[in-house]
């Protein structure tokens, strides 16, 4: 009895992990897309050099940085799915959101400041899978992405 | 002079094109096949190794008690129909070739549940409920023989090695130990595999004939069984039952009586009555 | 697709910089190569398990960037960075990230 309440527990967890968390990343992505969209005036480039033939413009350094957590179905899915080894898809699509995240909130900072290319872009992920006590907790990850917007002096 | 530009790019290279869920369902299906086939090779693996004990060692583990831990009444239910139960267990087991050192103790269990079992030791157990229900001694000396033959096959042991087995290694896995207790306790109500009842049907049946010269009178166990269950909801369909069909077991019986002549060869009645109410 | 972690291919001439490509993956090795993998540990040295499971997850991260670059009508990847972070116990993401070029 006290069995069949625990598993019963589990499931209904799951299913509201799966709904919730499929909803929520579906909303993401549309989100995503429309400010990508938006956001396509500022061109992004991981070279250090800037072309030397711009006129006169001061660098300055930008980030965008987001945290995202895995919903209960995609923790579950994943251990599953580490017992036969393979691609992890349910993180894959979370690493990409996190990604795509932390780039539109440093272009959306290199807008603000009135420039249109951002250089020397790179990234940085940091996970926060440990909850101190040195057991797996749920997992979420910082993304970091960051660069040094080309501002025109008039801006500045 | 290079251009500065940033065409649309493909945003959906870095996920993979698996849907989740169904990935999902797919694993969990081949997680639950996995544990299924590990389980039965342990069950599997627990009861050869169990078969290895010596019975001499299995009799001397156990003592004088029947099934340690069934939760059944200490008390034996009628010495002199206890004593009847070892005088004919005694009999049979002459004609059952038992290997040497294979002693058996008979335990008339005080409980109306119909019922009869062997346990771990040689101790073969009939209750007070299955004892009155049966119409002559033929038919209780089919029970004994059946239960003898368990014995005589290391069927208990067996099964609590193979119970043993599964359990430990889910402990192992679970972290919990507190379920092992339970592989000793089920040998009341435990089936073996059909091929192991079918094995202990033959035998019984093959008892019965040398002992009485025909096979008659059994099938009356096997029509007292139906009978209660069907008082209970009915039997589950033969895929799901690891114990043969009754209706299996008394056709088996009915061919095995073929020859016998009723008239020429009456049926002996039981030697004791229990007459509590 | 020529690949390169400096800003330029040597002896080559960039004509247009296409921006930020990048390609990731998490993968994982199933549960008897962690579980051999963590007695290794015991002893230390290589375990070669998870030198392989990085260097699979690099080379598909590779793919799917040079998969972007592709799309975007590039002939070379510049500058190429590498990251790797701990995902969970014997899972890991690994990216490859660099400017799509193309080059004459």
């Amino acid at each position: 009895m006290e069995l069949l309440i625990q598993i019963g527990f589990f499931l209904a967890l799951l299913v509201v992990g799966l709904v919730a968390g499929t909803l929520n990343e579906r909303r993401h992505y549309r989100r995503l897309r429309e400010d990508e969209a938006a956001l396509r005036g500022i061109l992004v480039f991981n070279e250090r050099r800037p072309p030397d033939d711009l006129p006169l413009r001061t660098g300055q350094l930008v980030v965008g940085s987001v945290v995202i957590g895995e919903d209960y179905f995609k923790r579950i899915a994943a251990s599953l799915k580490s017992l036969f080894g393979g691609r992890l898809v349910v993180y894959e699509s979370l690493m990409d959101r996190g990604r795509r995240e932390a780039i539109v909130r440093m272009k959306r900072e290199a807008e603000h400041l009135g420039a249109t290319m951002v250089f020397n872009v790179r990234f940085e992920t940091s996970s926060l899978a440990e909850d101190g006590t040195g057991r797996q907790a749920a997992f979420s990850a910082e993304f970091i992405a960051y660069g040094t917007a080309l501002v025109p002096p008039a801006a500045a | 002079m290079s251009r500065y530009e940033n065409p649309q790019l493909p945003d959906d290279v870095n996920v993979g094109r698996e849907n989740p869920l169904t990935e999902f369902l797919r694993l969990a299906a081949g997680l639950a096949l996995l544990a299924l086939v590990i389980g039965a090779a342990l069950y599997f693996g627990g009861s050869q190794l169990a078969r290895l004990i010596p019975f001499e060692t299995e009799r001397d583990w156990v003592g004088e008690r029947l099934a340690p831990g069934s939760g059944l009444p200490a008390a034996p239910g009628n010495a002199e129909i206890r004593d009847y139960l070892q005088a004919l267990t005694d009999r049979l087991a002459a004609q059952m070739d038992l290997p040497a050192g294979m002693t058996l103790r008979a335990h008339y269990v005080d409980t109306e549940i119909a019922n009869a079992f062997a346990s771990l030791g040689g101790h073969i157990a009939v209750t007070r409920g299955l004892y009155r229900r049966l119409p002559s001694e033929n038919a209780l000396s089919l029970v004994i023989a059946h239960e003898i033959a368990h014995v005589r096959a290391r069927d208990p042991i067996a099964g609590i090695g193979g119970s043993a087995a599964l359990l430990l290694v889910m402990s192992l896995v679970t972290g919990d130990a507190s379920a092992l207790s339970g592989a000793f306790a089920g040998v009341v109500q435990r089936g073996y595999s059909r091929r192991a009842e079918t094995a202990a049907d033959t035998r019984a049946i093959d008892a019965l004939r040398r002992h009485y010269g025909h096979a008659g009178g059994g099938t009356a166990v096997f029509k007292t069984f139906a009978q209660l269950r069907t008082a209970h909801g009915g039997e589950p369909p033969a895929l799901l039952s690891t114990h043969p069909l009754d209706a299996e077991r008394i056709a088996r019986l009915q061919q095995a009586a073929a020859g016998w002549d009723a008239a020429a060869q009456p049926l002996v009645p039981l030697r004791l009555v229990d007459e509590r109410p | 697709m020529e690949l390169s972690n400096l800003e330029v291919l040597p002896g080559r001439t960039i004509v247009r910089h296409l921006g930020l490509v990048q390609g990731s993956t998490v993968r994982s090795k199933h549960a008897g190569k962690d579980l051999l993998a963590g007695l290794r540990n015991f002893v230390g040295g290589e375990l070669k398990a998870y030198t392989e499971l990085l260097n699979e997850s690099r080379q598909e991260a590779i793919d799917r960037m040079v998969q972007q670059a592709q799309a975007a009508g590039a002939n070379a990847v510049v500058n190429v960075r590498f990251s790797t972070s701990n995902i969970a116990a014997g899972a890991a993401e690994v990216m490859a990230y660099g400017t799509a070029v193309v080059v004459e």
